[in-house]
């Protein structure tokens, strides 16, 4: 087993994803330190998203590891993954429409996740407190008790990102969390992610420019399920293959 | 403060819930003085049916997992409750002298095989009307909702099993009483006293009830706002670090545990038990039972059983034709009443409702300090 670097909370070696001979993803590397925004870009069906769905079991791993604290967690079950502390947002909003965005953030809320608990507990005072400030630090403590169906795609966008929080995972995976917001919206969500890393570790996938220099730190290219630069804004902006990828793309283009 | 939130339960049990099924319960209480003898075995029958009804909404109506296995588990518990009477009737009812069932002498079988001998002892019985269908349902659970299978190929593997244990019951004529299954049992008593037609109603009604209380008491927790989401997206919420697949052997076992004790209760009232009620035809008849009522509304399937069960018997005896009308009344509700009859109360008198005192608008607090996804409202201007 490889011992990843101390503070590396997660480490992903020589990862090959297959969906029936295409190869998805091609021998990706990553590390990811503590308390860091690792920022993904790269054209559609670079593999970005599968990256994250192979970190939680949600695409099978052909071949390479994924580390978490050292600890190799590859193709471990998705629920023992999240119960690990890896927490997940997905590219399409996977919320329950059915139910209340407070039921939604009550499902997602931290704890033992068993049945007798289940039947057995109580809406304690401390567990509504959690709840609420989740749902203050997204804004959404004015639609607690509506049905989530009624919310707008960017609504939608934040009870997810709120349910990740309350998962209180010690990283957080987001799937292009901005998509279908308005600019102002865009905005918040960014300052909503920088004070989420205060306390965690994020890997954050975008396509809006704009949003990635506001709370980028260190930027990964995948560009055909392989790694093409990695860097700041400015090494990846400058780079030559990047531009290459993009060129005449409008984002990189308008963003540079 | 929290009433509002469907997750959890109620710390007091909520008033006019208690009332409604209050009175519905005297009904019931006052029905046996009300009725001729027939209309009140008819009655029994038609609260276990219920009882069955609501033991398939918990898996399929919350949970999500079509079975037509249910009867399956109805009849292992029959078969425990039937071995149980068979094995204690008296000496002179029993034409072979009390040791061994008459059926297992006419099958050449000339001692009482070890393995349903101590199904004799009151005990033992009770233990394995409950015990059979659930280790039954674990083990099945266990391999199904552990592997890779899902949707309709677990509904495939509930006929399968429907099938396969009915061609097993009627292959074992000598252990089972094959096709005919195992009759002229001996009636249910307590330290010799015979229980009479009205006690054995009570005793229906007072575990349907509780199948029923039960039921409402697990979906109202935070347990069922989980099976509901399994319901709705399983995936999902298996990110969320649940166990999906223990959350459903549990409520498969549960459900089937809970389907075989009606089958045991069955037996004493219905004097047999046959291969009939493996089958998938009657597997069928309570997920239509679930369906005409309303998934997951656990009074709907329960009303639904009892009042086809009672149109059933009545239509019977004027026509032969009486599954053609429930196959007429099923497409009727699938294509224009999708959520089942129950859609069609008004919410207002829903079991969920009724347990829910009104929303309290102060249950949301403000934010202290504005959030920084929203702008500042501006100042709501008061009419007078
Ligand atoms: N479950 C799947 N089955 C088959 N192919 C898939 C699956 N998921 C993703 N792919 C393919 O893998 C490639 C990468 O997809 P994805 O990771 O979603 O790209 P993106 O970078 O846009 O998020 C695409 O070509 C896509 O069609
Ligand atoms: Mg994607």
């Amino acid at each position: 087993m490889t011992v990843a670097t101390a503070e590396s909370v997660l480490s992903i070696k020589d990862l090959n994803v297959e969906f029936s001979g295409f190869k998805a993803l091609k021998g990706v590397n990553l590390e990811v330190y503590d308390g860091e925004i690792v920022t993904i870009i790269g054209p559609n069906g670079a593999g970005k998203s599968t990256l994250l769905d192979a970190i939680v079991s949600k695409s099978p791993v052909a071949s390479g590891h994924v580390y978490y604290h050292g600890k190799d967690i590859t193709n471990k079950l998705p629920y023992e993954i999240a119960r690990m502390g890896i927490g997940r947002k997905f590219q399409n909003p996977n919320v329950y429409n059915e139910l209340t965005v407070f039921d939604n953030i009550l499902l997602a809320l931290k704890g033992t996740h068993g049945i007798f608990s289940s039947i057995m507990a109580k809406l304690t005072k401390a567990k509504k407190g959690k709840i609420y400030d989740v749902l203050e630090r997204t804004g959404l403590l004015d639609q607690a008790f509506d049905e989530v169906s009624s919310l707008s795609h960017g609504q939608k966008q934040w009870v997810e990102i709120a349910m990740v929080l309350a998962q209180d995972p010690s990283i957080v995976l987001l799937d292009e969390p901005t998509a279908g917001m308005t600019t102002e919206e865009t905005h918040a969500t960014g300052e909503i992610i920088k004070s989420i890393a205060k306390s965690h570790s994020i890997v954050v996938i975008e396509h809006d420019m704009e949003f990635v220099k506001q709370i980028a730190e260190r930027i990964v290219v995948l560009h055909q399920g392989a790694v093409l630069a990695e860097g700041s804004v400015q090494e990846v902006q400058s780079n030559p293959k990047v531009i290459e990828v993009y060129l005449g793309r409008e984002t990189i283009n308008a963003a540079a | 403060m929290s009433n509002v939130v469907m997750g959890y339960k109620q710390s007091t049990f909520p008033k006019k819930l208690a009332i409604v099924s209050g009175i519905i319960l005297l009904a019931f209480v006052i029905l046996p003085f009300m009725v001729g003898s027939f209309q009140l075995s008819l009655m029994s029958k038609l609260l276990l049916f219920g009882a069955l009804a609501v033991s398939l909404d918990l898996v399929w109506g919350f949970t999500g997992i079509l079975s037509f296995a249910h009867g399956v588990f109805f009849t292992l518990g029959g078969y425990a409750v039937a071995y149980y009477l068979k094995l204690n009737l008296s000496a002179e009812n029993n034409n072979y002298g009390g040791d061994i069932p008459d059926f297992m002498v006419w099958n050449g079988l000339e001692v009482l095989p070890w393995f349903i001998a101590p199904l004799k002892y009151f005990p033992v019985a009770f233990l394995a009307m409950i015990g059979v269908p659930a280790l039954f349902a674990y083990i099945t659970g266990s391999f199904i909702f552990r592997s890779k299978v899902s949707g309709v190929y677990i509904t495939i593997i509930t006929l399968a099993l429907s099938s396969a244990l009915t061609t097993f019951f009627i292959s074992q004529q000598a252990y089972t009483g094959g096709t005919n299954g195992i009759t002229d049992v001996s009636k249910l008593s307590v330290f010799g006293m015979v229980i009479p037609p009205v006690g054995l109603y009570f005793l229906i009604l007072a575990y349907t009830a509780f199948v029923v209380a039960l039921a409402w008491w697990l979906t109202q927790s935070n347990f069922g706002l989980i099976l509901r989401s399994i319901n709705e997206n399983e995936n999902r919420i298996s990110f969320l670090g649940y166990d999906v697949a223990q959350y459903k052997i549990f409520v498969w076992t549960l459900s089937a545990a809970l389907a075989g004790v009606a089958g045991g209760l069955f037996v004493p009232l219905n004097r047999f038990i046959s291969p009939v009620y493996l089958a998938v035809a009657f597997g069928t008849q309570v997920v239509i039972w679930v369906a005409i009522g309303g998934r997951g509304t656990i009074v709907g399937p329960l009303a639904a059983a009892m009042i086809l069960g009672q149109v059933q018997n009545s239509a019977e005896r004027v026509t032969q034709d009486w599954n053609l009308i429930v196959g007429i009344l099923l497409l009727v509700v699938v294509l224009f009443i999708p959520n089942g009859l129950m859609s069609l109360v008004p919410k207002k008198f829903s079991l969920s409702n009724l347990s829910k005192p009104k929303p309290m608008p102060e249950t949301v607090v403000k934010p202290v300090a504005p959030s920084v996804s929203e702008p500042q409202p501006e100042p709501v201007q008061r009419g007078s």
